[in-house]
């Protein structure tokens, strides 16, 4: 069904409740083959509850209706200067969906966070604030509209990665982030793991303020033949003096490589996983120390090698040979059938299981909302 | 505001309440009225209580014991760092375990690698970047008390600082905690990777202020120290051109690593207190730094200075990192300042959207008048994070009542401009009755059942943070241990 405002929201979900049906939450729908395969009663269409709500560039804050587009959000921001510090991906075209339609609800119920998070933090770091219907058929708010704010507990981080399973959200309120004045894009190429992600990590520990620290292995093959090289990619903003100086210190960092000159591309595509979108390999995002990067079996490595997308056979899972780095890995891409019988989320020890079925009890007891799609019965 | 009566039948089982924990933390258990009165309360100084017993632990394994004992005793548990919250999230409860956390005091690991410390919950705040700094690194939440607060206390209470419009609070620098639930099961959130994948329970325990569990290590990110910071010390003819000059540098898209406000009375009392050479005689004073590389910090500062002195504000810098360090240090100090003009002190905390600081700071005054009680205003200018403090004598009859009613109207005003009832110091006992102006039933009734996830049998800090008793039973979470109900002697429903 389709809601256009939040009393409709209410009235689907108590109809739910009251007929023991189940809803998927849908947006634009390019997220559907991300998460468990769920099979829902119906479908619950926000995509209708989209639209800027308040925008005030002065205060850093926006509030949007969440099926409201991520590109339309970040046209907006960039006309007034701004952006989304957490810098979602388009991953349309990873999951074999349309490009440029992903909706920002969408987005933060996926946790989607690109380059700029190694500077700004993650799309957790930047929810202030939502409205949603929860299990129980009642619309609450949580969170607040100002940057800081320690009233309650905050629900704001537990909408951020929970793939729609405790709710459906009804309104966001974002903090944003001033965009520099000037961005500038470095590149390193034919430079090997070991050496490129340490060349990143004395980068993030400088103060140059990088909003892209990449790795990506292989590359063009006119510029990389030997697959075991790859190249790194730095992105700098600030104004023109800033650039000036950030650039000779990242040069520090860079030495004795030299800083080429580099493009916009290679970061959108390392932050979107979107050249791995071809072959059938099953397609996993791995957060770990940064320390431990270079050992990383990834092909794309972001956030100074904090975060990397990494392809394996199908029906493989890396972590038992990640178990070394202490990194938590998740199936982004695969079939229906691998994401049925692999774990997509990372495995959880009971005594943390078991607060994970209280939490989604605490919103949706009857399991109304995306059941299945994260944990079995979660 | 009241405290709910103690519970005479945890009252009456004291002693043998006392021997149980002298058992599981033998060097470590305060139960003499002289010992425990040094526990009776936090930075919330108005009210005081003391706790049935305090325990002090050495070990996690130690505070896993205390909290199965607790669950399994149905006695509450009052968790304390260094006792300096200001909303009384560490007050005693006399029917209350006090699980004081001071004595885990050990930095467990430096990382310089992955950027990150490993500390237990009674490492100071301070003590994080005292331990980094050498190597040019810090830890960047700072709230004023960072001397003595402890990481734990900071966590629960998701604590601020002057520098959080730039770098965040303790949540956004927090990437894992190892976690001890009321069962005495020990959870690991996040790590040094920071929390990845199933539900956020890390951002969760950040702010939850004691209601759900005891964080029994804390993983933390430090940050390199910016090569260059300068400090502005902008003087202004009125509060509201003050106002107006914070909302210009915000909307100029420059990010200052602080911005605080002071107002005349402040200025005053600090300057009396420790001479830092503030501007006596204005109406108010912002104090700016601009941290970074040379060229971006020459540029905010320059940009910051002609936006202030658009607004009529007379602009000076710090000359050298010594006055730097007194501009500050004296910002740092204004609540002791404040202290020696009056036997008590409010410190409030609401947020506001910046655009409504004129407004709002104007509204307090005539509040001031209508109590008949004097403040000042002392505020993180640049995240709209006010503290006013209310200046009040609690042996005067009726001063403290009238005091507390006029915090509550400036945190109803806060939340009527939009913002909110605390920006950094949390809920407490002390804005627990407040927690209805922001919050819908509904709005609530969602915290508290995240509360029952965690803590079914409400143990863990009972009477903080939330006006009611949570309804647990609502949805089949009343917990029912040994056949006692939690608080039978307390109404419900």
């Amino acid at each position: 069904m389709v809601v256009t405002n939040e009393a409709e929201v209410v009235e689907a979900v108590r109809d739910a409740r009251e007929s023991r049906r189940t809803l998927e939450i849908v947006g634009a729908g390019t997220k559907r083959a991300f998460g468990r395969p769920t099979h829902c009663d119906d479908i619950l269409d926000v995509s209708g509850l989209r639209g800027i709500v308040t925008y005030e560039p002065e205060e850093l804050l926006l509030t949007v209706l969440p099926g409201t587009p991520v590109t339309e959000i970040n046209e907006l921001l960039a006309a007034n200067g701004q952006r989304l510090g957490f810098d979602p991906g388009d991953w349309g075209p990873l999951l074999g969906a349309r490009a440029n339609s992903g909706t920002i609800g969408g987005a933060i119920s996926a946790d989607v966070c690109g380059p700029a998070a190694v500077r700004y933090g993650r799309a957790r770091d930047q929810l202030l604030g939502y409205r949603a219907v929860n299990g129980f058929g009642e619309a609450y708010k949580a969170g607040g509209k100002v940057v800081k704010n320690v009233t309650g507990f905050d629900l704001p981080k537990l909408m951020c990665g929970a793939m729609g399973t405790l709710g459906a959200l009804t309104e966001l309120t974002f903090r944003v982030f001033p965009l520099g004045e000037r961005c500038e894009f470095f590149s390193v190429h034919r430079i090997g793991a070991v050496e490129g992600y340490a060349m990143l990590r004395r980068a993030w520990s400088s103060p140059v303020a990088a909003t892209a620290l990449c790795y990506q292995k292989g590359g063009p093959s006119e510029i990389v033949k030997n697959i075991s090289l790859g190249s790194v990619h730095i992105r700098l903003e600030g104004a023109q003096a800033d650039l000036d100086e950030k650039s000779r210190l990242l040069q520090l960092c860079a030495a004795p490589h030299e800083l080429l000159p580099g493009d916009e591309a290679a970061i959108r595509v390392i932050g979107s996983g979107e050249n791995l979108a071809d072959g059938l390999e099953d397609v996993w995002r791995v957060t770990m120390p940064q320390a431990f990067a270079q050992g990383c079996p990834s092909s794309l490595g972001d956030w100074a090698g904090g975060l990397h997308w990494m392809k394996t056979t199908p029906g493989v899972d890396p972590r038992p040979s990640l178990a070394w780095s202490q990194g938590s890995a998740t199936l982004v891409r695969a079939s229906a059938e691998t994401r049925k019988r692999a774990q997509v989320f990372p495995p959880e020890e009971p005594a943390r299981a078991a607060l994970t079925r209280a939490v989604k009890a605490a919103f949706d007891p009857l399991g109304i909302f995306n059941p299945g799609r994260m944990y079995k019965d979660i | 505001m009241e405290l709910a009566p103690p519970d005479p039948a945890i009252l009456a089982r004291r002693t043998e309440i006392v021997a149980g924990l002298k058992a599981l933390v033998p060097d470590g258990v305060v139960s003499d009225r002289a010992g425990l009165a040094a526990f009776d309360g936090d930075a919330l100084t108005a009210r005081r209580q003391a706790a049935l017993v305090c325990v002090l632990p050495r070990t996690k394994e130690q505070v896993a014991a205390v909290l199965k004992f607790a669950s399994d005793n149905a006695v509450p548990i009052v968790p304390r760092g260094a006792g300096t919250s200001l909303s009384g999230g560490a007050l005693p409860r006399a029917d209350g375990i006090l699980l004081g956390l001071s004595r885990m005091n050990r930095i467990l690991e430096i990382d310089f690698e992955n950027r990150c410390v490993v500390a237990e919950p009674g490492v100071t705040n301070l003590a994080i970047t005292r331990a980094v700094e050498g190597q040019g690194f810090y830890y960047a939440p700072d709230p004023s008390s960072q001397i003595a607060c402890t990481i734990g206390g900071n966590v629960a209470e998701n604590s601020g600082g002057l520098h959080c419009l730039k770098y965040g609070l303790t949540t956004n620098n927090l990437l894992g905690v190892e976690f001890v639930t009321i069962d005495g099961n020990f959870v690991r959130l996040g790590g040094k990777g920071g929390s990845a994948g199933g539900f956020d329970l890390l951002g969760i325990v950040a702010g939850s202020e004691g209601l759900l569990g005891i964080v029994t290590e804390a993983t933390v990110r430090i940050l390199p120290k910016p090569p260059v910071t300068r400090t502005l010390l902008a003087a202004f003819k009125s509060v509201p051109a003050a106002g107006q000059c914070v909302a210009d540098i915000i909307a100029g898209g420059i990010v200052p690593a602080a911005m605080e406000f002071m107002d005349r009375r402040c200025i005053e009392a600090v300057e009396a207190y420790s001479a830092p050479g503030y501007p006596r005689g204005a109406e108010g004073m912002l104090l700016i730094d601009a941290d970074g590389i040379q060229a971006e910090v020459d540029d905010a500062i320059a940009r910051m200075a002609a936006i202030a002195r658009n607004c009529g504000a007379e602009v000076r810098e710090a000359t050298d990192e010594a006055e730097r360090t007194r501009l500050w240090a004296g910002r740092k100090a204004a609540f002791p300042a404040m202290g020696r003009l009056a036997p008590d002190m409010l410190c409030m905390d609401g947020t506001i959207p910046r655009r409504m600081l004129p407004f709002v700071l104007a509204r307090m005054a005539e509040m001031s008048e209508q109590y008949q009680l004097g403040f000042c205003n002392v505020f993180h200018a640049g995240d709209g994070n006010l503290h006013p403090l209310i200046i009040f004598d609690v042996m005067k009859p009726g001063e403290l009542e009238r005091a507390e009613g006029f915090g509550a109207d400036i945190l109803k005003l806060c939340v009527e401009v939009g913002g909110v009832l605390t920006g950094e110091h949390g809920v407490g006992v002390e804005k627990r009755d407040l927690m209805p102006i922001m919050f819908s039933d509904s709005d609530l009734a969602q915290q508290q059942r995240l509360k029952c996830a965690f803590d079914g049998a409400g143990l863990l800090n009972p009477g903080k943070v939330f006006p009611t008793l949570s309804a647990c039973v609502e949805q089949g979470h009343m917990h029912v241990k040994s056949g006692r109900i939690p608080f039978a002697n307390l109404p419900r429903f």
